[in-house]
């Protein structure tokens, strides 16, 4: 199994455009800067609906509401952020599926957070009919904070290995 | 003068600390990143909104009311964390063209954030939004995403 992904990770590693990438220079920012553009629109919005559930500051609309205004945004943030990753990762393949910082990231932190996303989302609907939400709502969207903060830091922490 | 006061601030003990410590300089990394992640992520949802795009027909300024304070906490984040990433490089950053333009975009794309959050409820009113509106938003979207990038070029362009 591991032989097998090492080989699909290095002909990966060696297609024309990623080996471009990594030696042209100025390139390699270009992909680390889609990452992190989508992620900021991603993220962005993701934790804005987190903090309306959390509820401090001035409501000037429900979590229901600004829900269903981001989540285009939200998404389309999600689709530019993997894009942007996927790229960064096919440059340095080989060395990144043996990172135990970006297995944990990508193994583990990153599939439960947007399992958490998904579920928060969708019960934002009903949690965030009214201006004060449920407790479970207050709980759910500070437990999403801390799993995004929490792949962030495995990402962060990857260059350490 | 600046490069006496770079040479100082790099020499700053707590600075140092910081900078020397995996741990710590990687909290404030995250810092920056989360900073800017709320930053740039609402304020571009407001600026596409002012320029039209949009999914229903819904009323921008709630939406923006709820956004803008997020935006500068997020400013305030990337503020004190990116001060620190520059200090304890002080000597390196500050003669770096590309660091003076990120921060020339930086600065202007804050002026035009402040304009923007102050004319936005009479945008809102108007039955179409003012083509002036328009351009600005484009500016604040096109300075923010663009301090990302040069943000991110800094390394790449450090004198050697």
């Amino acid at each position: 199994m591991h032989t097998w992904l090492v080989g699909i990770c290095d002909r990966l590693q060696n297609v024309r455009v990623v080996v471009w990438l990594v030696t042209a220079q100025y390139a390699y920012p270009f992909i680390q800067w889609i990452h992190f553009t989508g992620l900021s629109l991603w993220l962005g919005t993701t934790l804005a609906l987190d903090f309306r559930l959390l509820g401090p500051g001035k409501r000037f609309q429900t979590a229901a509401e600004l829900s269903d205004a981001l989540f285009s945004w939200n998404w389309l943030g999600l689709c530019i952020a993997v894009l942007g990753g996927f790229t960064l990762f096919a440059t340095a393949a080989v060395g990144y599926i043996d990172n135990p910082a970006f297995r944990l990231k990508l193994g583990v932190l990153l599939p439960l957070a947007l399992a958490w996303h998904i579920f928060v989302q969708r019960k934002s609907r009903t949690w965030g009919r009214a201006p004060e939400t449920p407790t479970v709502a207050k709980l759910a969207g500070l437990t999403e904070i801390v799993l995004w903060v929490s792949v962030a830091t495995a990402a962060v922490w990857i260059p350490n290995y | 003068m600046m490069s006496r006061l770079c040479e100082w601030l790099e020499q700053v003990p707590w600075i140092v600390t910081i900078t020397n410590s995996a741990v710590l300089i990687s909290l404030v990394w995250l810092a920056h990143y989360f900073g800017f992640f709320l930053l740039v992520g609402t304020t571009a949802v407001v600026d596409l909104r002012v320029l039209g795009a949009a999914p229903r027909n819904q009323k921008l300024a709630p939406l923006a009311g709820q956004l803008f304070p997020l935006a500068w906490t997020g400013l305030g984040l990337v503020i004190a964390s990116g001060f620190i990433m520059f200090a304890g490089q002080a000597t390196t950053f500050y003669p770096t063209a590309v660091f003076r333009i990120k921060m020339g975009m930086v600065l202007l794309a804050i002026v035009f954030g402040v304009i923007v959050q102050r004319k936005l409820p009479a945008w809102d009113r108007a039955p179409s939004v003012p083509a002036a509106a328009k351009w600005l938003a484009l500016a604040s979207l096109v300075l923010w995403i663009g301090a990302i990038l040069a943000g991110l070029e800094v390394p790449a362009f450090i004198p050697v």
